[in-house]
């Protein structure tokens, strides 16, 4: 049937900084983020993950597969390194010009992808950063969403990429969890009732804030 | 332990609930009372004055409406409705009945519930899409074809109610449809955003594949601009139809093959859904078929809309299909009433026979009149002497007239009043004496046996023989009999195909 797969790319900062806690929290957050999708039957209809990880590489950690059939073991991070972020995003235009499938006259194509992007930093290759994200512009996508997450992070990197950008205080399991919930509600939100003013974008939950 | 909050109703009505949340949606946070057997819904952000008006009267004069009035109870299990109101805090909050066990997930999904959805509320989109139902659920889950018929039922004759009430849902969607196949069982929920028309407006134009075109085509006007058209009675028939044709056929009617913008995927999913909505199985256009090359395996044979055409479902429902997606599609005043769905759906019941493959997933179908009838759903023939009842009813004396209403002849198909005097209907307003079963029909020594357990007036009419109470008479072709005297009563006309 014409389902149109839902293409969802999250970015995670796995540099030194990331070593400990963090991302452990990050482990259990995307975790307890694809259990609770694969519980919505729209999600598992259609929606199709990939995880690009950057720290002083970037790679594709899970090439995009359907949400039912992801499989990965723990995330890891490096000792200490820098952050390329500006690597990520010129992986994750490769990525989506490959991945997703453009309309013909005869097939419907992937809805617009969703971006999310976390790091507790900034960028280190800050020149390769700037030259991706008119790139990243020109790409269709449904919308990007940044998290700077603890006290280092730098939101005026992130802001010139896109303007939702949410920040987290706090590092621990909650806040990430708090994160990966926003996530998945946004991934979600197609299936549920639009208001008559303008579909509904579920608010952050509490442990983030959101920067305007 | 969490820890109890007693308050109480704006009526007065001492409530309690665990102060623990349940479960959370986009508007309201939900708590269950100690006992489990209501829950209380705090609305996150405070609801404007209208929106508390109509919750209070959702709550008082609707309520009343539905369920103070002779046989009212009936609706407790078609409708999950708001009893009371609460205030807490600056919280405004809603009591509602807990939903019976039922619609929950007894089994889940297959593999020892891969999923994790044991215990969770059944969402009818689980069933209302092939590949979910192939891959994911498990069998135990899914029901039979027959029960799914009645889910329809039951929902047909929900909204009738709303609809008579002067009502109308404004999201009706299987988010806020509680079905149970395994039972045959439909609720609706989510009943505070209802729409009063000229008194209280829509808060949400609905959800994705129920929002009827006109609604789509003019999102994109302000909600004051006069060509807005947003959620009233006649969205709700689009999406009534919708989620008909979904659990009936496990596809989406408007969702086929169709690219009406190359470039934009939402504008192409907005001209798809809205001006350019086009039914997948339209007579005549046959340009939004689905592709069925791109179908996933788990879709078939439901995306093969010549293997299993909406004409499967008889000749009561076909007709309606037509009228709700192709001539109503587009023409909201054409759309098929709740009341038409819920007729047409009862009668279908009687036309259904069991498949003779015990291992045929449906287990129903409706029969195709034909002299070789055949399972569409997989293939099988039915083998042995197959009766059909036709029935007819008297106008006047001695003159009957067809009913254009079959009933197929199974062991254990029972015989009931609505079936002996067309004067009664089989909804919520039958008394318990009129849901007892009148008669039964049973297959003995390559014979078909009508036995009668209540009917005074049953006579063969061919030989003037009348069947007393505790007698039987042999089915044979072209035999009739009269079921019951006077007005509406019935006469049968029995055709026997061979299979």
């Amino acid at each position: 049937m014409s389902i149109r797969r839902l293409p969802v790319y999250i970015l995670l900062d796995t540099s030194g900084s990331m070593r400990g806690e963090p991302i452990h929290s990050v482990n259990v957050g995307l975790q307890a983020m694809l259990s609770a999708l694969r519980q919505d039957p729209y999600a598992l209809e259609s929606v199709h993950f990939s995880i690009i990880t950057f720290d002083v590489q970037a790679r594709v950690y899970l090439p995009l597969t359907p949400l039912d059939q992801v499989r990965f073991a723990d995330i890891d991070v490096p000792q200490g390194g820098a952050t390329f972020m500006g690597a990520a995003l010129k992986l994750l235009i490769e990525c989506v010009d490959r991945d997703v499938r453009k309309s013909t006259v005869n097939t419907k194509g992937d809805w617009r992808p969703l971006v999310f992007l976390m790091t507790d930093g900034s960028p280190s290759d800050l020149y390769a950063f700037r030259e991706a994200i008119p790139e990243l512009k020109n790409r269709n996508f449904a919308s990007i969403l940044a998290c700077a997450a603890g006290p280092k992070a730098r939101q005026q990197h992130l802001l010139e990429l896109t303007d939702r950008v949410v920040t987290m205080d706090t590092m621990d399991a909650a806040a990430f969890s708090g994160f990966f919930k926003w996530v998945s509600a946004s991934v979600a939100v197609g299936s549920t009732s639009a208001g008559v003013s303008g579909a509904l974008s579920p608010p952050p939950p509490p442990e983030v804030q959101l920067v305007l | 332990m969490a820890k109890i909050v007693k308050c109480q109703t704006l009526a007065g009505q001492a409530i309690e609930y665990v102060d623990e949340i349940i479960g959370s949606g986009a508007m309201k946070d939900v708590y269950f009372s100690p006992d489990k057997s209501y829950v209380v819904a705090l609305y996150k952000a405070r609801p404007d004055s209208q929106a508390r008006e109509r919750l209070k009267s959702i709550t008082t004069t609707y309520w009343d409406r539905l369920f103070n009035e002779p046989g009212g109870d009936y609706w407790k299990n078609l409708f999950c409705w708001p009893e009371g109101i609460i205030e807490r805090n600056g919280l405004i909050g809603i009591v509602a009945p807990a939903y019976p066990k039922h619609f929950f997930f007894e089994h889940g999904s297959r593999n020892n519930d891969i999923l994790a959805i044991k215990g969770k509320e059944k969402e009818g989109k689980w069933f209302a899409a092939a590949n979910l139902r192939n891959r994911f659920m498990d069998r135990r889950e899914l029901g039979d074809w027959l029960n799914h018929l009645r889910m329809c039922v039951l929902l047909a004759r929900a909204v009738k109610k709303m609809h008579m009430m002067g009502l109308a849902h404004s999201d009706l969607s299987y988010k806020n449809v509680l079905v149970d196949p395994t039972q045959g069982h439909a609720c609706v929920i989510d009943i505070d955003g209802l729409v009063v028309p000229g008194k209280y407006p829509p808060d949400v134009v609905g959800t994705p594949d129920f929002i009827a075109p006109e609604v789509v085509m003019t999102s994109h006007l302000s909600r004051d601009d006069r060509g807005r058209k947003l959620p009233r009675r006649e969205t709700d028939q689009h999406a009534l139809a919708a989620l008909i044709y979904m659990y009936l056929l496990y596809r989406h009617p408007l969702r086929g093959g169709k690219v009406h913008d190359v470039d934009d995927e939402q504008r192409d999913e907005a001209l798809g859904m809205g001006e350019k909505a086009l039914f997948i199985e339209h007579p005549s256009d046959m340009s939004n078929r689905i592709r069925v090359e791109d179908a996933r395996p788990t879709e078939l044979p439901w995306a093969d809309t010549s293997q299993i055409p909406y004409t499967i479902t008889g000749p009561y429902l076909s007709p309606l299909f037509l009228q709700a997606f192709v001539g109503g599609l587009h023409d909201p005043g054409l759309r098929p009433s709740a009341n038409d769905w819920e007729t047409a759906l009862v009668k279908t019941v009687d036309l259904v026979q069991p498949c003779q493959n015990s291992a045929c997933p449906q287990k129903w179908y409706v029969f195709d009149n034909s002299i070789k009838p055949r399972c569409p759903f997989c293939g099988t023939l039915h083998k042995g002497k197959l009766p059909v009842l036709n029935l007819y009813s008297s106008r006047k004396e001695g003159n009957f007239r067809p009913d254009n209403h079959r009933l197929m002849v199974w062991t254990g198909q029972s015989l009931f009043l609505w079936h002996v005097n067309s004067r009664i209907a089989p909804n919520e307003k039958l008394t318990s004496d009129q849901k007892k079963r009148v008669g039964y029909f049973v297959f003995h020594h390559d014979a078909w046996w009508l036995v009668n357990e209540r009917l005074p007036d049953l006579i063969d009419v061919s030989t003037k023989t009348p069947i007393p109470i505790g007698g039987r008479m042999e089915l044979t072709d072209g035999l009739q009999f009269l079921l019951a005297k006077g007005d509406g009563g019935r006469l049968v006309v029995v055709q026997m195909v061979e299979g």
